[in-house]
């Protein structure tokens, strides 16, 4: 239980997906410009990472690890993602065209999202068991959703602040992704380990 | 070559499983689309101006397709286009606005006619100077043109601190509206060879309080209400036009000279 709370707070403040691994960034600076898509990204990643861990990591444990083919992790896990992207498009476009028309075409976008990914290659070397991928994926969305909010709230404000020309836009954006991972850097005394 | 073999298996199995699931999915959770959307999206003009309502042109198509009704219909589209919308849902195209209007800025000062006491500096927006700002008049134009990078057409100008709109280019898509803070647009009928008339100003407040700050703004004198035939009337301390009293030009221009602090302006 310790552990898995230990997961969840790593995850999420000390070795978040943005801020420390720099993953994700492109859908992070594509849709953090308002607070509303951004929290639907959000909602997307934490659904998508959640599902994608489940499904890998039973994959990579019943049939990979089987056949002696940890290599094929790359490809596998891709292709795991890509088709569960499309189900889960799907299924929201049936069942909720309101969340559909919101996220638009972030959903897709999310088989390109290298933290998702990122999650799953993470979750297998750091050797986790059954529970504590889905508890990492989750916590790994959940990381996401809490910074793209964040910057989301610092750049409807920004609308407002005399930046430089030569700042406007993607410039500024990343100067203050960096203030934030340097502010994020605090939280690693959190733990020890 | 074991390894090999087994890697391709492995791979092509589960992408077969996948590709099984998903052409299953696929027929299993199929949305059905009207036709028709599409066909309308295609003969719209793709501005996404939302003078219709609706959020651009494909929220349109799908408004008018399940609704069966083409509600104010296309306005960059013209009655011709709306015609051939309506015949496609088989309903009559009554609803489409058949006169022209445009967009009015109802603040007609220029610099130095509205009083500013106080140096601003700070973001360049209207947006931001709406809260603060250095114009005395918590009513009338900032002009820092938030309309002007709002207009798709780029009808509107601004020009000695005063906003134009260019009669001919403006589309009535009512982005302007929706743009300035102080809701100073509105959209007025154009009369036929005339042009349209507009009362610009936007100060509610009591004659002493309007003349404090502004020379041009309306100071409800009621001079213009009284002309033959007049279509002016007095509502909120202001002058206002009934467009359904005026089918000819003279009231409205009699109304226009009268007046004492030349705020009626015509846009040709």
């Amino acid at each position: 239980m310790s552990s898995l709370f230990a997961i969840f707070i790593s995850a999420i403040l000390i070795n978040n997906f943005v801020l420390y691994y720099f993953l994700g960034i492109c859908p992070f600076l594509g849709v953090s410009a308002k607070a509303e898509s951004a929290f639907g990204m959000g909602v997307a990643v934490i659904f998508v990472m959640t599902i994608a861990n489940t499904v890998s990591w039973l994959i990579y444990e019943f049939i990979l690890i089987k056949f002696g083919l940890e290599f094929l992790q790359y490809l596998v896990f891709i292709l795991v993602i890509a088709a569960l992207v499309q189900i889960v498009e799907m299924f929201i476009r049936k069942f909720s065209p309101p969340l559909y028309k919101a996220l638009g075409i972030f959903l897709p976008l999310i088989t390109t999202n290298c933290a998702i990914l990122g999650a799953a290659l993470f979750m297998i070397s750091k050797k986790y068991n059954f529970l504590e991928s889905v508890f990492y994926g989750f916590a790994g969305g959940v990381g996401f959703t809490l910074v793209i909010l964040i910057m989301a709230g610092i750049r409807e404000e920004l609308e407002y602040s005399d930046v430089p020309v030569v700042f406007k836009g993607a410039a500024i954006t990343l100067v203050i992704t960096g203030i934030l991972a340097l502010i994020f850097m605090g939280f690693g005394g959190l733990m020890s380990a | 070559m074991r390894e090999i073999i087994l890697a391709c298996l492995t791979l092509g199995i589960t992408g077969f499983g996948f590709a099984l699931i998903l052409a299953f999915l696929s027929r299993k959770l199929k949305v059905e689309e009207d036709p028709r959307i599409t066909q309308i999206f295609n003969m719209l003009p793709s501005a996404n101006c939302g003078a219709c309502g609706f959020a651009g042109c494909r929220g349109f198509a799908q408004a008018v397709v399940s609704e069966g009704k083409i509600f104010s219909g296309c306005i960059p589209g013209g009655q011709e286009l709306n015609e051939k919308i309506a015949q496609i849902v088989g309903v009559k195209s009554q609803a489409v606005t058949k006169t022209k209007t445009i967009a009015v800025c109802r603040c007609g000062a220029q610099s130095g006619e509205k009083k500013e006491s106080a140096k601003y500096e700070g973001p360049l927006t209207c947006k931001a100077t709406h809260i603060i700002g250095s114009l005395d008049c918590t009513y009338g134009c900032l002009s820092y043109g938030d309309c002007v990078k709002a207009c798709p057409t780029g009808a509107i100008s601004l020009k000695n601190k005063r906003i134009y709109v260019d009669t001919k280019k403006c589309i009535a898509c009512g982005k302007c509206i929706v743009a300035c803070p102080r809701k100073l647009f509105e959209l007025v009928p154009v009369l036929e060879s005339i042009g349209a008339y507009a009362v610009c100003c936007n100060n509610t407040e009591k004659l002493t309080n309007v003349k404090k700050v502004c020379s041009r703004g309306c100071i409800t004198c009621g001079i213009c209400t009284k002309v033959n035939d007049s279509p002016y009337y007095l509502k909120n301390n202001l002058s206002r036009i009934d467009f359904t009293k005026t089918k000819e030009e003279t009231p409205l221009r009699n109304g226009k000279e009268k007046c004492p602090t030349k705020c009626i302006f015509k846009l040709e």
